[in-house]
């Protein structure tokens, strides 16, 4: 349930997640177990500076992580949700879930 | 806009790595070489295709595909379906083995009534066989034109037994095969149109 708090606002909302960028690429590596960034940039379309740049804000948020290794000495990227990424995910969609149903007609 | 709910996204998130073909001809030729190899009676023919044509599919695959949808490993049920398919896979090709022995046995003088009776229609029991191979996996990775190649080489072995002369199993495999052979190449050349090859950022950096 969003918390209330004192001095702040009534509703408070992850916006690591909830920025819509970050909220597509969160919502496809939670219905996979780890993506490529051309997968990621296939499915959201996002360019590869926007991606690079909300996936660094969301592995500071310790939400993804992200692997380079070589496959046929070329390099390649994969990125995974973390279980705090994946909490998060699902704390959010709770949150929101709560927070519409919640509205009066 | 469209906007799906997290299990239509990872529906079609899982049907987009489907969506290249190379399966269907993968399909198509190995049914293909087993009428061809009847036809010509080169038995070995499906025997030399699998080996070189599976590894070289693979090579495509990871040159043709990867760089234009790129790579997503799944989770629970799509991982399980995966070992799924390939279990059932491996039971039906022992069966369908099976059935080839029992075929050998049942062309003995002393062999029961009821065996000579299944080998007459034996092209209809190996259609159960691989066209019911096809539906389950078509059901397992959910993929549901599977089913349609199930149902079209059942409906072609029937058309063999139900034939007098001159169409016979080789015919009808042959034509099966190939025909999912023509779609696959269809959906390949659809695919490579509609996706431009991307290369992975650091790559790229890598490459500059």
């Amino acid at each position: 349930m969003p918390r209330k708090r004192d001095d702040g606002p009534e509703i408070e909302i992850d916006r690591t997640i909830h920025e819509p960028a970050r909220l597509l690429i969160t919502a496809h590596l939670y219905v996979v177990e780890s993506a490529d960034y051309v997968f990621l940039m296939q499915n959201t379309g996002l360019t590869w500076g926007n991606l690079s740049s909300h996936l660094s804000k969301l592995e500071a948020a310790g939400y993804v992580e992200i692997t380079k290794e070589f496959v046929e000495r070329k390099p390649h990227t994969m990125v995974h949700l973390t279980d705090e990424g994946r909490t998060a995910f699902d704390a959010y969609r709770r949150q929101m879930k709560a927070l519409f149903d919640d509205l009066p007609g | 806009m469209a906007s799906p709910s997290l299990k239509e996204l990872e529906r079609r998130v899982w049907l987009r790595t489907f969506e290249h073909g190379l399966w269907d001809v993968a399909i198509g030729l190995l049914l293909l070489s087993f009428g061809v190899g009847i036809l010509t009676e080169f038995y070995w023919l499906s025997a030399i295709v699998v080996p070189v044509g599976l590894p070289a599919m693979r090579d495509l695959a990871r040159r043709a595909i990867v760089p234009r949808i790129g790579q997503a490993t799944f989770r629970g049920r799509r991982k399980r379906s995966i070992v799924r398919v390939q279990l059932i896979l491996g039971v039906l090709a022992i069966a369908g083995l099976g059935m080839f022995a029992f075929t050998g046995m049942a062309t003995r003088d002393a062999a029961p009534e009821w065996m000579a009776s299944i080998r007459a229609h034996f092209v209809i029991v190996i259609g159960l066989i691989w066209g019911g191979a096809l539906a389950v996996a078509g059901w397992a990775v959910d993929l549901p034109r599977l089913y349609a190649y199930g149902a079209l080489l059942l409906g072609a072995l029937i058309g063999v037994d139900l034939a007098s002369s001159g169409y016979h199993l080789g015919h009808a495999l042959a034509a099966v095969g190939g025909l999912i052979t023509l779609v696959g190449i269809g959906l390949f050349v659809r695919f490579l149109r509609r996706y431009p090859r991307r290369v992975d950022p650091v790559e790229a950096d890598t490459d500059a």
